[in-house]
């Protein structure tokens, strides 16, 4: 650690006294030494400054701050799991390149069985597991950046989109997802690190999915995550993110501010496929903007993770813009997926499609928490909302809370729940053409996820039947 | 600059509300400091994501009693229908406070029991004490332990096993005029195989708030016995200047079969909260709930279906026609105890919205422990459909006609389950609220 | 278009604080500011927070909820994540009595 502090030129000019002042504090770089866990503004300030960042962004950070002390954890959810969380007990300054692992004998017996069920290679399963630091080939990168390059794209990470297009960052980030949102939000303001950053010009459509360079990226595994993306007028992207491999953390706090906005007629995707490790608390905030005749679709997998909470909103802000939100969810053991979806409609002639699928096993418990609001000035708006819960065995637990509130009438809407176990007559009917117990179930269960599997380019699709399939087995955890 | 939270405690219980026995005193006694030490549920969250619950802080249970020309003219229609045999009995509440039974003579002789719950506290204490407070008390929430606290007179019906009651049982309920309040209480215990038909009616108040609200705050606690059946029709027309606030609550045992129908007109402010645990294999519990809302009107109404125990079955279909700037807001839970399995569970609540302005909030809830279970809901929210009202046109029925048709259609099969004796009277809100759109 | 109702009297709202007013099944919020009195419905179009729990910043109020801010004259968005204005009613002052037209 030693090393980094000496190779960094300190800028000592922005050291300036207003900081002591406001803060309270004398020399960041102390605390750097220290290796202190726990967040406050000295942690901030070396955040930032590591960075070399924008003075407004450092400011942004330390307000940020203050708005996460000031809040109290949230008192619904699982406020038991919520509880929980030790904010004290958490590096929040570490690069992501810079995680120390012990080695490989520390990473969970089931982490390391699901690798070799899902024939992870060797390199990839060192990184997942949080002992190798980095995954990628320069040489891949540097050629697929060339192409985008030529066609104006921005593609990179959120650290180096602030240094090289402050003008863009400054003008969005927050612009979705102020730090006043929620805890959380002030929380990964204040601290974050890494993520994506992607402009895309007017009358560009990006042909192939952006990932974050391959499935797998140290600056998109962060605790604090913050993604940016903008598309402007009549452009289309397809955003991918995550892996259906288990990703390995002992961070246990990862809390992701993800912010989009689709300028007239543009198109975005975001797909996330996440199977964190069982000991994290995945909190994120995901929100979209769309402007007119615009549409934003969010395809959204979660698998792992001791609690995620998360509710992809979008916000149909210009007349004929339209949303999707399709999103799968699958708690096993001592699991608990508290997600859904969330649609306001501002502007007239908008429509949105909430689909949420979940499934509950063992004792894993699955929430739905749903939005769905129509201002009184937005006319003709016609959404359409369908939750299905499957529920697998005595212990499992599915809840649905979906909220509607229309404050005018030239609507239509229309909302549908279904809550079962496997049923009896289809498991009959497979059996009875040879399939076994387990083959039926499974083929049962790829079937109530198709409607979400099928938007999933191939190879995430392929990988993510094998992880379900690993997890209906129940040989893992 | 922040307003200061509304905190409000309950004085000493007046000397005519501890008329009663002990064990009722001491449970008056132990509501009202649990009132006084539970907050006011905070706006935003749950059940008051809604409704400010400050507007239902009231100071104390008034002394107005009042009868006016309405309540007469009910009561001697009820009257008359008792006469010509339609009713098994009528009772008359009076703002809490005035009890009335009239013409139960001959369901008398089969065991019916109707009377005044404080009476019945006294003479008939060993059906009381175990049921009164057992649904609805300080657990409920701070609303409900201020009606357990100051109610000053309810009814007690009791059904003995066997007893069939084929006609039904009337209650006309008046609350009283501006800046009053009444906590009108109700307790029903239905015996092994007992079959009744309870219709609780509440109407009074200011026909606006010019002097002020009236307020009511009232509970109805429903213990119904194995294989009972039962129909209980809450029937909410109260005038504009008030604000009603009513918890409900049923439980019922092993076969036992209950019908709620709560059908709500009234008032400018209605929280209801209807409420039915499945207690027993072979329950079964159907709700049907109509509101009409015009003007400023704003209803909030909860309904809770709790399966406890396994083999239950459950339905409910809640309908909402809103006019002008009314607002309907409907949180509907369907919960599944994680040791009730083979449950059927289902929800459907529908909007039908008359004008622009009129606002829905709907939040179809479910809470599902165990996975043998067949449950769904189902929301809908839109105007009346034009291609309907194209249709009719063109088959020479003008629009007001056109419209008066689809919404008495919508409501068609609710009014079907409303027992005659009030159903023409029903059909008469709707008419009435159709007016002149 | 109704008649001005009168509210309160200018005494009542201290320079920098809001006032919540019950009207029956919603509140109108009264700021008084450096620049006068303002009439709002004491509603954030985000989550229906009462702004009146909030604060009053350079013009605008500032809901607690979520941070929300509204311009006090026209009741225009200020701050996200509120995406929709506030509604605004007309008020004048006659001597000491803050009046306000309310709809009906």
């Amino acid at each position: 650690m030693a090393d980094i502090i000496n190779n960094q030129k300190h800028d000592l000019s922005r050291f300036n006294d207003d900081y002591t002042a406001k803060y309270g504090f004398h020399d960041p770089v102390d605390y750097f030494h220290k290796g202190a866990r726990g967040i406050n503004h000295e942690v901030v300030e070396m955040i930032s400054r590591m960075k070399k960042e924008p003075l407004w962004m450092t400011d942004r950070r330390h307000k940020a701050l203050d708005i996460f002390l000031s809040k109290p954890t949230p008192d619904w959810g699982n406020t038991k799991l919520l509880g929980e969380i030790d904010y004290d007990n958490i590096y929040y300054f570490m690069k992501p390149i810079e995680r120390q692992q012990d080695s490989w004998d520390d990473v969970p017996d089931y982490i390391k069985k699901t690798f070799d069920r899902l024939g992870i290679p060797e390199a990839e399963k060192r990184f997942l597991g949080g002992v190798s630091a980095q995954y990628e080939s320069e040489v891949v990168y540097h050629s697929m950046q060339e192409d985008l390059k030529k066609q104006g794209i921005i593609f990179l990470d959120m650290d180096s989109g602030l240094r090289e297009h402050p003008e863009i960052v400054e003008k969005y980030f927050g612009s979705v997802i102020p730090s006043t949102d929620n805890k959380f939000a002030a929380l990964n303001t204040a601290a974050w690190s890494g993520g994506s950053f992607i402009y895309v010009p007017p009358g560009i459509e990006v042909r192939a999915p952006l990932q974050a360079y391959f499935r797998i990226n140290a600056e998109n595994m962060g605790q604090f995550e913050r993604t940016l993306i903008i598309v402007d007028k009549g452009s289309r992207v397809h955003y991918i993110e995550g892996c259906t491999a288990p990703v390995y953390s002992t961070d246990s706090l990862h809390s992701a501010v993800v912010e989009l906005i689709a300028l007239e007629g543009a198109y975005i995707r975001y797909t996330t496929i996440q199977n964190w490790s069982r000991n994290i608390y995945n909190l994120v905030t995901k929100r979209a903007v769309a402007h007119r005749n615009a549409t934003v679709e969010w395809v959204d997998g979660n698998l792992g993770s001791r609690l995620t909470m998360k509710y992809p909103c979008i916000q149909l802000v210009g007349e004929g813009a339209r949303g999707e939100i399709l999103s799968v969810a699958f708690a096993g053991v001592d699991q608990h997926q508290d997600a859904g979806a969330k649609v306001i409609h501002v502007a007239s002639n908008t429509s949105s499609r909430i689909t949420s699928k979940s499934i509950s096993k063992d004792n894993g418990r699955t929430t739905y928490r749903g939005l769905v609001k129509i201002h009184k000035n937005a006319k003709n708006c016609k959404v359409s909302v369908e939750c299905d819960a499957l529920l697998i065995g005595e212990q499992a637990r599915s809840d649905t809370y979906p909220t509607m509130e229309i404050d005018n009438d030239r609507v239509r809407v229309e909302h549908e729940a279904r809550v079962s176990k496997v049923a009896e007559e289809q498991l009959f009917y497979l059996r009875s053409r040879g399939l076994t117990e387990d083959e039926a179930r499974l083929l049962i269960v790829n079937g109530f996820m198709e409607p979400f599997t099928k938007e999933l380019p191939l190879e995430y699709a392929v990988e993510l039947n094998r992880l379900i399939a690993l997890e209906m087995e129940g040989s893992i955890g | 600059m922040k307003q200061t939270e509304l905190t409000y405690t309950l004085p000493d219980l007046a000397s005519e509300l501890l008329e009663g026995p002990t064990w009722l005193n001491r449970q008056r006694q132990s509501l009202r400091e649990s009132f006084n030490s539970l907050p006011l549920p905070r706006r935003g969250l749950q059940l008051w994501r809604y409704t400010d619950p400050s507007r239902f802080m009231v100071e104390t249970a008034s002394n107005a009693t009042s009868v006016n020309g309405t309540f007469k003219a009910a009561r001697s229609a009820e009257q008359q229908h008792l006469a010509e045999g339609r009713l098994a009995g009528l009772v008359t509440d009076i703002t809490g406070r005035e009890i009335a039974v009239h013409g139960l003579d001959e369901a008398a002789r089969s065991g019916l029991l109707v009377m005044a719950l404080s009476e019945a506290a006294k003479s008939h204490h060993a059906l009381i004490e175990p049921h009164l407070y057992s649904l609805v008390n300080a657990q409920t929430g701070k609303f409900e332990a201020m009606n357990g606290a100051l109610w000053q007179d309810g009814v007690f019906i009791h059904v003995p096993d066997g007893v069939v009651i084929d006609k039904p049982l009337h209650l006309l309920r008046q609350i009283g005029g501006a800046g009053s309040s009444a906590f009108p209480r109700l307790l029903v215990v239905i015996g092994k195989n007992a079959e009744i038909t309870l219709i609780d009616e509440y109407g009074g108040g200011p026909a606006d708030d010019s002097a002020g609200f009236a307020y009511a705050n009232g509970v109805v606690e429903i213990v119904a016995d194995e294989d009972s059946r039962t129909r209980y029709i809450a029937l909410q027309r109260l005038a504009a200047g008030t604000r009603f606030y009513q918890t409900h609550r049923a439980r019922i045992a092993r076969g036992a079969q209950m019908l709620t129908i709560p059908l709500a007109f009234g008032g400018t402010l209605s929280k209801q909260n209807f409420g039915v645990i499945l207690d027993g294999p072979g329950a079964e519990s159907e709700m049907r709930g109509l509101l009409f809302g015009s003007g400023q009107q704003h209803f909030d109404n909860h309904t809770l279906h709790h399966h406890a125990s396994g083999q239950t079955r459950s339905k409910i279909n809640f309908k909402v026609v809103l006019r002008d700037r009314a607002l309907s807001a409907y949180t509907g839970l369907i919960r599944i105890e994680k040791s009730a399995r083979g449950c059927e569970a289902y929800q459907e609540n529908r909007n039908l919205l008359l004008n622009d302005g009129a606002r829905v909030e709907t939040i179809p809830e479910l809470e599902i422990l165990n996975e043998d279970v067949s449950c769904s809901h189902g929301a809908t929210i839109g105007p009346i459909d034009p291609l309907l009202v194209f249709y009719l046109n063109s088959r020479g029925i003008p629009e007001r006609e056109a419209v008066r048709m689809i919404v008495s259609g919508f409501v068609a099969d609710t009014l079907k389950h409303v027992p005659e004796d009030i159903r023409e009277r029903v059909a008469g809100f709707v008419e009435e609220r159709l007016g002149n759109l | 278009m109704s008649d001005f109702r009168r509210m309160a009297a200018t005494h009542e709202i201290p320079l920098g604080e809001m006032r919540s007013f019950d009207m029956g099944v919603y509140n109108i919020v009264i700021a008084h500011t450096d620049c006068g009195f303002f009439a709002l419905r004491d509603e954030c179009t985000h989550d229906s927070a009462a702004i009146s729990d909030g604060e009053l910043d350079d013009g605008e109020v500032v809901c607690a909820r979520h941070g929300a801010r509204f311009d006090l004259t026209t009741g225009a968005v200020k701050a996200p994540p509120a995406l929709v204005p506030i509604d605004i009613y007309e008020l004048k002052i006659d001597g000491e009595d803050i009046l306000v037209r309310v709809d009906d």
